[in-house]
């Protein structure tokens, strides 16, 4: 049996396909977009994450992580107020470049501020999770979602989990970037029903430089999945400066036409920042900052996609 | 998708009234009851009561407002509220000046009536029946278990209010008339004397004379509005509010006791009904019952004939609502931060299906929760029945009018709350026709005495201070709730188990908590038995028996279990908070060895203090219950069975079992305040858990975790009702999509064995806004506990509970 790495479970997703479904993302992604809001999905190893807002305050735990880290890279940071008494509280920060992501920090922090992100299952312990929620995807029509990062990583693990799944009559959905050999996303195949399927941008040199690999082999895999009579759900997050301009929205439109009934749904995802405070839980830099896309921007580029035929949605 | 029509003019004009208006201590029921019960020292009960309810239909004031088409009021002013000393009264004496000042709920008054009330009030303080509650007390209680805060017989003389909960026969109201009642008392009490008395016949007699006594009284009473509009309309010079008053000078001539003919005579019918049942007993508890399934076949004959459009029978529903809202219970400051919100527990049950089982949704279901929804009224309350045949459409007015409305209607899956009464022996056919009374409790409507409230004052199990009489050797260290009344050293009053720190089992622990539990559910039984003795003797209800099926056939009254069903009621409080502290008990003194017995009671007596590590490990490290751990969650099943089993033991006077239920109102803010710290990681004065739901904030991993760990007890075993509530981000459930997912939740969490949910969708930032700005936020109603309230009328500790409540979102 194998084992994976998630960074997360969550139940009640009313986001990531149909019904009500639990969604497991899975940890680590070969791609690297500047606007990703769940940095922690990008690395394979576990990292130390701290969290202000659960910080009790040196004086609170004594200083446990401090004297618990064999790295000295635990420092006193800044400082914040409580919440309920208005107190001043000691706060710490993490010297990055000392740190290991070992975890003896986390150990000792009952708070839960600094914590390990990631959690190894083995496959049956997953399945076995995921179907503790059976019930409500019964009365909803929803199942699992398995997200990431990007799952075809962990291509063994993935396909075990997914057979579990079909095994128990669970509607399965990949959340993927598509970026992975075709063997390897073939191998899911006879398991999902429902693609989630990003495409960034439609110059491959454009996409390159934004994400760090090129796009080639995602559209080949979304017309081999659509050859292959696999349902898709196209998601296209609208960046600002990057990809919101008319000609790539038109090709974007345009390549979904070219792959027929495969395309359930094209969803315009406006870029948020509501991610950037998650990278400082996990490094000192910060993301990039843009202005999310006015609603007028968002119904213009929707219109856009909807007029090649495509069932078109904001979400 | 679901819509909200717009307002009539009318409607919009009184209920701006209705949300200006402070409501007024009104004097009028007062002085007639004083000056009655004055002059009438002679009278038995039955009789007492009969005759000084018969004295207000005579001489209550009969004010007809401009504009009104439904007609009645317990005084003189627009949100009179009436004062009911026959009772309790001490406590009114005690808080006359702060009635217009105080923080919750505040009340103007005159002050010739504050001077009336000086002049009389002490009257009441012997002839009050509270006065006497302290006599039949047995004072073994008194003795050994003063400030125990497991229950809560304590102070003398201010049991605030009286047995109350209840629904009466409508439909013997709306389809025969009380005229028919009349006569069948009659025939009875002629009966018996033409036979002669035999045996205890003597009281039969009295409960004859009393009914026909009551009876007679209504229906003059509805007689004297008839003259009042009558009067209005010869000098009204508006001729269509002539015509108008004329309709009601008509109306009010036939209903009541008369069959009704129309959706406005069966509306005005029931309201004048249960004005009645007001005017004889305090607000606490008095249901309306299946409104829906009273009114439904005069509303839809009246919109097919054309008689009425749908407009017009959905304005006189916006105006039967505002009636009902209009009533106040004017309580205790302490008593009205359990109920905050100027509520009055007149909860209106709809949906559900027929005596055959099937769904018996009609017209006047969705109107009632339409006039709800769009006159965004958290008063009366809704209950919607909900089961596998509910109407798509109706799933969608629920939870529309639950988005607009916080918490209103509730929603109670009919096959549990059913299978729960069939456990009491009720049979099948008549469980289909449950209402639910007060805040949750499922009761037959009509024909079921179920006194879900228990003795009105004292109807809660606090099981959190069991559990601190379970570890520290039947003494509960912190009642301070007592502490003006016990001025004596902390001395044991539950069974004396030892302390947590000689025990070195777990099954040590449990078995200790079993023991408080079966010692104080005896005494609860005890104590509220007592209570009824002397109810059934000083205060029995005439105007509810006369309607109740079995009163008459019986020739007993309601008190004297006279009613075809019978039930006694009791809820508990903190499940979540005991628990879970089970649970690390379990775990952290036992499992995994983390600290000794001695060092958690060391760290609990001293309410965590020097104790940050331990403390911090508990809240951070261990498992609690409601993430569906069933290592964590198996301590519910427990706590719930050990209380259910021990609650359901006693026996009531009225020949039934006691039926076990868990509803806090606020109270679990309430209690909180008044228990030490709990092995939970809870800090001393901090909140009780809510309902049966897990410790705020302890439920971490998402909705679904939290309700299959609730759901890990048969919440059928609670006859007398659960309540769960449950808080959504507005974002998580947008639009039609967003009402569907909503449904498929509450469906699982019912499928599943749930009995009840309430659901708020406002987010917590929302909250905080409205705490800081009220103003802004006036309209605001949220889900509280076992009713809804305007969010700025509720007190801030409540509020902030509210807030703390994990909020179910994406």
């Amino acid at each position: 049996m194998t084992e994976g790495r998630l960074y997360d479970i969550q139940g009640f997703s009313v986001q990531d396909g149909p019904g009500i479904r639990t969604t497991a993302f899975l940890k680590g992604c070969p791609l690297r977009c500047p606007w990703c809001h769940s940095p922690e999905s990008q690395a394979f190893y576990k990292q130390l994450s701290w969290m202000s807002m659960r910080c009790l305050g040196l004086d609170a735990c004594k200083s446990r992580c401090m004297k618990a880290c064999p790295k000295d890279a635990i420092e006193e940071g800044p400082l914040k107020t409580d919440v309920q008494t208005g107190e001043q509280l000691r706060t710490v920060h993490v010297k990055r470049d000392l740190c290991d992501n070992c975890g003896a920090c986390a150990d000792k922090c009952y708070a839960e501020a600094l914590t390990l992100c990631g959690k190894d299952y083995t496959s049956e312990a997953l399945v076995n999770r995921l179907l503790q929620d059976k019930s409500f995807f019964d009365t909803s029509g929803g199942g699992v979602t398995i997200s990431g990062g990007e799952p075809l990583c962990q291509i063994d693990f993935v396909v075990e989990v997914l057979k579990g799944l079909k095994d128990n009559g669970i509607h399965v959905a990949l959340d993927t970037t598509g970026f992975a050999p075709w063997e390897t996303m073939e191998r899911t195949t006879p398991y999902v029903d429902l693609y989630l399927y990003d495409l960034k941008h439609m110059d491959s040199a454009k996409h390159k430089a934004a994400v760090g690999v090129p796009n080639e082999q995602i559209h080949e895999n979304a017309r081999k999945l659509a050859a292959a009579g696999k349902k898709l759900q196209v998601r296209i997050p609208v960046i600002p400066m990057f990809n919101w301009d008319e000609e790539n929205i038109r090709a974007t439109a345009a390549f979904c036409r070219e792959l027929g009934d495969a395309v359930e749904v094209v969803q315009l995802l406006p870029y948020h920042n509501m991610g950037v405070m998650k990278y400082l839980r996990i490094s000192d830099g910060k993301p990039m900052e843009a202005t999310p896309p006015s609603d007028e921007k968002m119904a213009e580029l929707k219109d856009i996609v909807a007029s090649y035929g495509l069932n078109a949605t904001i979400h | 998708m679901y819509q909200n029509a717009p307002i009539s003019e009318r409607v919009a004009m009184i209920r701006a009234m209705y949300r200006a208006k402070k409501p007024r201590i009104d004097l009028a029921r007062y002085k007639l009851v004083t000056e009655f019960y004055m002059n009438n020292p002679q009278l038995p009960g039955v009789l007492k009561r009969a005759r000084n309810l018969r004295n207000l239909f005579e001489k209550m004031p009969t004010p007809v407002r401009d504009h009104e088409l439904i007609v009645g009021h317990l005084g003189e002013e627009f949100r009179a509220s009436a004062v009911y000393p026959e009772h309790s009264f001490q406590w009114v004496l005690d808080e006359l000046d702060v009635f217009p000042t105080r923080s919750v709920d505040p009340y103007d008054l005159n002050p010739e009536d504050r001077e009336y009330i000086l002049k009389t009030g002490d009257f009441w303080i012997k002839n009050a029946t509270c006065a006497a509650i302290d006599e039949v007390f047995p004072e073994e209680y008194y003795r050994d278990l003063l400030g125990n805060g497991v229950l809560n017989f304590t102070a003398k003389n201010n049991s605030g209010s009286p047995i109350g909960h209840y629904c009466g026969n409508y439909w013997t109201v709306v389809d025969r008339g009380l005229g028919s009642v009349l006569e069948e008392i009659r025939a009875k009490k002629a009966a018996l004397l033409e036979k002669g008395l035999q045996g205890n016949e003597g009281q039969t007699l009295q409960f004859y004379r009393a009914e026909e006594t009551v009876v007679e009284g209504i229906i003059l009473y509805a007689k004297r509005y008839a003259a009042e509009a009558l009067r209005q309309a010869e000098t009204c010079k508006d001729e269509k509010r002539r015509a108008e008053l004329l309709d009601i000078a008509d109306r009010m001539n036939r209903v009541i006791d008369k069959p009704c003919q129309s959706y406005h005579d069966a509306l005005q019918a029931c309201f004048f009904y249960q004005l009645g049942l007001l005017m004889d007993s305090q607000p606490h508890g008095i249901s309306y019952g299946r409104l829906d399934q009273y009114c439904g076949k005069y509303a839809e004959a009246d919109i097919a004939s054309g008689k009425l459009t749908r407009e017009q029978a959905q304005e006189l529903t916006d105006m039967f609502i505002l009636k009902v809202a209009e009533i106040n219970k004017l309580w205790s400051e302490g008593a009205t931060r359990t109920g905050p919100g100027y509520t009055s527990g007149q909860l209106i049950t709809l949906g559900g299906v027929d005596k055959d089982g099937n769904d018996a949704t009609n017209v006047v279901t969705y109107m009632v929760m339409q006039a709800s929804a769009r006159l965004k009224l958290h008063n009366p309350p809704l209950a919607l029945r909900v089961h596998e045949g509910t109407p798509d459409e109706l799933w969608e007015a629920g939870i529309e009018t639950t988005k607009q409305v916080g918490g209103v209607p509730l929603f109670e899956w009919d096959k549990v709350a059913m299978e729960s009464l069939m456990r009491r022996g009720i049979p099948l056919e008549d469980a289909r026709n449950y209402c639910l009374i007060g805040c949750v409790e499922p009761c037959i409507c009509g024909c079921d005495f179920a006194n879900s409230g228990g003795d009105g004052n004292n109807a809660y199990t606090i099981l959190p201070a069991a559990l601190w009489c379970a570890i520290n050797n039947g003494i509960n260290p912190f009642p301070t709730l007592h502490r003006s009344t016990v001025k004596k050293e902390l001395k044991p009053t539950g069974p004396q188990c030892g302390y947590l720190y000689e025990m070195t089992s777990m099954q040590q622990v449990l078995d200790a908590y079993k023991a408080q539990i079966d010692f104080f559910t005896k005494w609860q039984v005890t104590m509220v038995n007592c209570y009824e003795y002397l109810y059934a003797m000083n205060n029995p209800l005439p105007l509810l028996s006369a309607t109740m099926t079995g009163c008459i056939e019986s020739g007993r009254d309601v008190m004297w279990g006279g009613a075809k069903y019978n039930g006694a009621g009791n809820s508990s409080i903190g499940h979540g908070t005991v628990a879970d502290s089970l649970n690390i008990i379990d775990q952290v003194c036992f499992r995994d060895k983390i600290a000794t017995t001695r060092e958690l009671y060391d760290a609990l007596i001293n309410n965590w203090e020097g104790y940050e590590d331990l403390h911090q490990y508990i809240l951070g490290r261990c498992s609690h219950f409601g993430n569906n751990d069933p290592e964590a969650d198996k301590y519910l099943k427990f706590v719930a069975d050990t209380y259910s089993e021990g609650i359901t033991r006693g026996t009531s006077p009225r020949g039934c079992h006691w039926t076990a239920g868990c509803w806090p109102v606020t109270l679990n803010v309430v209690m909180g305040m008044f228990c030490d710290a709990t092995p939970d990681g809870r800090k001393r004065g901090a909140p009780l858990s809510d309902g049966i739901s897990p410790v705020q904030g302890m439920d971490k991993n998402g909705p679904f975790a939290t309700i299959n760990s609730i759901l890990k007890f048969d919440q059928a075993n609670y006859a007398n009702g659960t309540l769960c509530n449950m808080k959504f981000h507005p974002t998580a459930l947008q639009g039609a999509e967003g009402d569907k997912k909503l449904r498929a939740v509450m469906e699982t969490y019912f499928r599943g064995g749930g009995m009840e949910l309430q659901i708020n969708v406002v987010s917590a930032k929302m909250l905080r806004e409205a705490q800081e700005k009220p103003k802004d936020y006036e309209d605001l109603v949220v889900r509280i506990a076992g009713f809804s309230a305007y969010f700025v009328e509720v007190y801030k500790e409540a509020q902030d509970d509210l807030i703390r409540r994990t909020e179910m979102s994406i």
